[in-house]
């Protein structure tokens, strides 16, 4: 299931695309934004899975920068403002495309989200080396720290912890050291 | 709703009761009888654009008036801010700390949950409390005095010594999120805790954090993409007003 975010400018164009994708599967939130600013601050909060972005629309980064903005697997489709011809690429939609043109385009998008994720993202279990990992977090050890107990590297440590914080959905230490507690990964006299 | 100048305020509200926030915020007294937006914005001193733009974004939520809210004078929206810090800090934060009070006093599981999501809640407290008072103790006078000074023939000696050294960007860096941790509270409640004995109560907590949490994410956008840029604005205009040497 995937996120979307819709970055266009025009108001009738944006409320069209809101209401077709209200009607389409395999989107779980939907957000649209239309100032430059307001986009990027939507992008940063949100990470949607996949960007409907019009092509004439000037954000303030480069498109590296704003892919490395987007989740890994995130797609981008662009929304342009003149007519394509027939056997235009699938990441590109325009203003004066048909609805089931437009419902096409964005499904295959979506199709093709749901089939590179893989389905064991959907148990949000945390491993027992995660378990471990997040056991000394919540002790208030540091990545650093973590690392030299473990005999792992720090960077190793931090792709855990982006791990344990997208499976559990909690992103401060204080935060993970309630979770473990709850959970019984430490105890309440453990901490200070 | 098309909100216009000429429409009733109790009307206003009454279609859109969320509204009842920017009221408050500005500090426009309730009574309205049959007055209009208009007439209540000029017998209470409010601009009526700066309360139509601000009115229109929360109504609409669609196309946020960052360009538009930047060209009224900086002390307006100080003021709306501090309204808004004193309704947390007065109203929502005690009252979500009362409401965690409450459910653990009624936890017969004998379990501690309750009492370690009080403790969390009271680190959150402080945390944002220490984040209110860096705005309303430095950021605000700072800003209030820029956009005085730059009215001034001559500024103020010990301001323009302040203002030499500082800018608003590096508040920017300081501000920290004091979202996050909302967040998590309010991820935890829904997702791990066991079922409370009562729900009327937890589900409130709920409610209202979800509300704390939509709320200080436009106090944030707000601070960030109105204030900060508009002050940077202010701060370029003051330099080459009273250049240095």
């Amino acid at each position: 299931m995937a996120k979307v975010l819709i970055a266009e400018t025009s108001y009738l164009v944006r409320k069209g695309l809101v209401g077709l994708l209200e009607q389409t599967d395999g989107i779980t939130e939907l957000k649209a934004a239309g100032h430059p600013d307001t986009i990027m601050l939507t992008l940063k909060e949100f990470s949607p899975d996949i960007l409907l972005l019009n092509s004439a629309i000037t954000l303030p980064v480069s498109h590296e920068k704003l892919v490395s903005k987007l989740p890994d697997r995130a797609r981008i489709i662009y929304i342009i403002n003149t007519p394509l011809p027939e056997d235009s690429p699938s990441h590109q939609i325009s203003v004066f495309d048909s609805k089931s043109k437009l419902s096409e385009k964005i499904s295959f998008h979506l199709q093709k989200y749901r089939d590179e994720t893989p389905e064991k993202e959907d148990t949000e279990e945390l491993t027992p080396r995660e378990k471990l990992i997040l056991k000394h977090v919540a002790l208030g050890l540091t990545n650093k720290e973590i690392a030299a107990k473990l005999f792992i590297s720090t960077h190793t440590v931090i792709s855990h912890r982006k791990n344990i914080t997208r499976k559990l959905d909690i992103k401060t230490v204080s935060g993970l050291t309630v979770y473990a507690i709850l959970n019984g990964i430490i105890r309440m006299e453990d901490i200070g | 709703m098309h909100i216009s100048p000429t429409m009733k305020m109790s009307d206003l509200v009454q279609s859109n009761f969320e509204l009842l926030a920017v009221l408050q915020r500005l500090k426009i007294p309730f009574g309205f009888k049959d007055k209009s937006v208009q007439t209540v914005c000029r017998e209470e001193g409010i601009d009526l654009d700066f309360f139509l733009n601000l009115s229109r974004w929360y109504d609409e939520r669609d196309f946020f008036p960052g360009e538009t809210l930047m060209n009224h004078p900086v002390k307006w929206l100080v003021k709306y801010l501090r309204s808004t810090h004193s309704c947390y800090i007065e109203y929502h934060i005690p009252r979500i700390e009362n409401e965690i009070v409450r459910m653990e006093s009624m936890d017969q599981s004998g379990g501690k949950n309750m009492q370690l999501m009080l403790k969390f809640f009271r680190e959150y407290i402080t945390e944002f409390t220490t984040h209110i008072e860096l705005e309303e103790e430095k950021i605000f006078p700072y800003i209030l005095d820029l956009e005085e000074n730059l009215n001034k023939e001559h500024p103020d000696p010990d301001f323009l010594k302040k203002a030499r050294g500082y800018t608003i960007k590096d508040f920017l860096d300081e501000h920290s999120d004091i979202e996050e941790k909302l967040v998590d509270l309010r991820n935890i409640l829904l997702k791990y805790l066991a079922p409370p004995s009562d729900n009327c109560v937890f589900t409130n907590i709920l409610i209202e954090i979800f509300r704390l949490g939509n709320d200080l994410n436009d106090h944030t956008i707000l601070e960030e993409n109105v204030l900060i840029p508009q002050v940077v604005k202010l701060e370029e205009q003051f330099h080459k007003k009273f250049p240095q040497g």
